[in-house]
């Protein structure tokens, strides 16, 4: 991306930096904080409106709280339904146990194909398993058909957000990208041309490439269907022209019944983009004659998601609709963006899932990126207490930390250490008092303001001074108090 | 290389190991909470008068007229589009098929037919009020998929006995769970630059609507 960044955003939890040094070039550049605020701050002025004429929002949460917590209790027997539904429709359903098989059966489908393009739908699962790259490995172009994606693909940028992932970019350096990869010298910089443009760009490629790979918002286990929700079409192109499509979705996507969709549906978009419903949701099963794909295929990726299913804490990460709703109201994303979470999955969310898709052995940084104000629970249309989840996540960094400081003799585990001792004892407390005072009044202005500590104190004292301790502890003022009234 | 079979039992062992110790509080699927709205409150003429003003914020156009003006009607609206070239499904009554249009009926019409095409003439399945959508479960006269999505225009012939004011109420009209189903609801937009909605990306970027007051 020209002009905005240092290079090319890291979105592999593996590679990227920690979340506090990669949000510092975000913090430090205006255009991009103005985009990011802009863009968070529309969709939440328009969720706040159509939230509060839904009299029923709360009744609506709970029930799909309940019916995803259902759908996770039961996810064997759902999946298992689903797939046989699927099967007898006409589908195909794979199961996927890591990113790298994933990859591996999409490929080989391609290869059966002999695809050396493919169409595709906007998926952050796919982006997950990191799958562009292994197309392009392997020869096969893939196109991304979504405005946004289509935004980053030619710009040779990264998804920043989970439903508007170029929420970053604004239209100047849409223009720029589009009149640079589509050789469109003239091409003005409002909206609706830049639109227009990414119109003319896709057309023949819908009608002409016979592959398309799309993730899924819901399977429905009752009937072996998929629904996708999207805005612009280009989902319905991808649905129905093609001869072939490979849906590549998580386990946890699952609802047990069809009619479960009427809460879903009732959520989502409120909470994704503040509108009543998206433009389109399409829904199918397997494969129908003379309306859409010949040949129609599923593959479900685990990569993790069975491993948070077992902590009880934890499961109610895999609720997650995908909104985004958690992002638009995180104080934490509103300034840093999605970079700096070094994951597909930016936010609140992000926070929480992305460390544990990678088992908790990347990506640690991330539980403390949070002020842990609650918003986002709040925000959520599928009730995931965020916080306690994070809480929950921070101890486990924690624990992983002592283990690895105890070997190190890491001065930060000996001074909590030290510091767990003395506060279990009132005589050690007192003397520790007594010498801290001492200590302290050696860095003591005359102003009464500590302005700078050695060692680890510098960690404070950097960005700001420290009141001196006073003269008396409040034990020894309540003490001497007792004896003036008697 | 672990083979299909064996990626298939790996991954359902798992979550029967996670899931095998169910908690105390967790519910069967017909236990499950559902103390939201499901049916409306409005009367005839405030449902249709609802979804009318919710397409019409879709920028929807919308025409309303009595059952015996239905075929006028869509003359009307054919001429007012300025469009020469309609797609209709074959189950589409022949007798909408307004004189003075190139009719191309579908019955497998090729892809670049159907794209050449100005506009589409179908009928729906039902229309839900309170979020303006027009569902489709692509019947004979519903059209294939891809007939309402190709052509810039799209008209659709909605029955005001086919309105209903709440989604949970559309979900109740199904007898059965449709295998294909389009929920439209407005014409195609994108708000991904700048979050400024811009009508019309892929899908058609006008929709219009002829309510038909059937319940009058």
């Amino acid at each position: 991306m020209s002009g905005s960044f240092t290079g090319r955003p890291v979105l592999d939890p593996r590679l990227a930096p920690p979340f506090p040094t990669a949000a510092l070039p975000v913090l430090r550049n205006p255009q991009l904080r103005k985009n990011v605020a802009h863009a968070t701050d529309v969709i939440q002025s328009k969720r706040a409106r159509l939230v509060a004429e839904k009299t029923d929002w709360q009744q609506l949460r709970t029930a799909a709280a309940a019916i995803r917590s259902h759908a996770l209790n039961h996810l064997g027997e759902y999946l298992e339904e689903f797939e046989a539904r699927c099967n007898a429709a006409g589908g195909t359903v794979h199961w996927a146990s890591d990113a790298a098989e994933a990859r591996s059966i999409i490929l080989e489908l391609l290869r059966q194909e002999q695809a050396s393009e493919v169409i595709k739908i906007k998926t952050m699962t796919s982006a997950e398993i990191q799958l562009n790259p292994a197309l392009e490995a392997a020869g096969i172009h893939a196109h991304e058909t979504d405005l946004a994606e289509l935004i980053l693909q030619l710009g040779e940028d990264e998804p920043s957000h989970i439903v508007v992932p170029a929420l970053h970019v604004n239209r100047s350096q849409v223009r720029e990208i589009f009149a640079r990869r589509m050789g469109l010298e003239g091409l003005p910089d409002d909206p609706p041309a830049l639109a227009a443009a990414a119109r003319n760009y896709l057309r023949q490629k819908f009608l002409t490439i016979p592959t398309a790979i799309s993730g899924a918002n819901f399977l429905i286990a009752e009937t072996g269907s998929v629904a996708i929700v999207e805005s612009e079409g280009n989902g319905r192109m991808c649905l129905t022209l093609p001869r072939t499509l490979i849906t590549l979705t998580g386990i946890e996507k699952v609802l047990p019944r069809f009619q479960d969709l009427e809460v879903m549906l009732q959520l989502l978009a409120r909470s994704a983009t503040g509108e009543r419903m998206s433009p389109y949701t399409s829904l199918w099963t397997g494969v129908t004659p003379g309306d859409g794909p010949e040949r129609f295929h599923v593959v479900l990726l685990d990569n993790g998601r069975s491993s948070i299913l077992a902590r009880p804490t934890e499961r109610q990460t895999l609720r997650c609709i995908r909104c985004a709703a958690c992002l638009n109201t995180c104080p934490v994303y509103r300034l840093t963006g999605g970079h700096a979470y070094g994951s597909v999955y930016p936010g609140p969310i992000g926070a929480i899932l992305t460390p544990q898709l990678m088992h908790m052995k990347y990506a640690q940084s991330l539980p403390f990126a949070s002020s842990l104000c609650g918003a986002c629970y709040e925000a959520c249309p599928v009730k995931i207490d965020i916080p306690k989840v994070l809480l929950e996540l921070r101890s486990q960094v924690v624990n992983q930390e002592r283990v690895q400081a105890a070997r190190f003799g890491d001065p930060m585990f000996i001074g909590m250490k030290a510091a767990h001792r003395i506060f279990s004892g009132a005589r050690r407390f007192r003397a520790a008092q007594w010498l801290g005072r001492f200590a302290l009044r050696l860095f003591t202005r005359r102003d009464g303001w500590i302005h700078s500590l050695p060692g680890l104190g510098a960690k404070w004292t950097q960005t700001r001074d420290l009141r001196g301790l006073p003269s008396q502890s409040f034990r020894q003022w309540w003490a001497a108090r007792g004896k003036e009234d008697r | 290389m672990r083979t299909p079979i064996d990626s298939r039992r790996l991954i359902l062992d798992r979550i029967r190991t996670a899931t095998q110790n169910q908690s105390q509080g967790a519910l069967a699927y017909a236990e499950l909470p559902r103390s939201y709205i499901r049916r409306g409150r409005l009367g005839a003429q405030d449902r249709l008068k609802l979804m009318i003003e919710r397409l019409r914020e879709y920028d929807a156009e919308v025409v309303e007229c009595a059952p015996d003006e239905l075929q006028a009607a869509i003359g009307a609206q054919l001429a007012l589009s300025g469009r020469r070239v309609f797609v209709a499904p074959a189950g589409l009554p022949a007798d909408w098929l307004a004189a003075g249009f190139d009719w191309k009926i579908d019955r497998d019409l090729a892809i670049t037919e159907i794209e050449q095409a100005e506009g589409v003439v179908t009928t729906a399945f039902c229309g839900v009020a309170d979020t303006g959508t027009i569902v489709l479960h692509h019947a004979e006269s519903e059209g294939r998929r891809v007939l309402t999505l190709l052509p810039d225009w799209h008209l659709c012939i909605l029955y005001a006995s086919q309105v209903v004011e709440t989604l949970p109420e559309y979900f109740d009209r199904c007898q059965l769970p449709p295998p294909l189903a389009t929920y439209i609801s407005g014409p195609s937009a994108t708000a991904d630059i700048e979050m400024t909605r811009i009508k019309g990306v892929h899908g058609p970027r006008f929709l219009n609507v002829v309510l038909v007051r059937d319940e009058d």
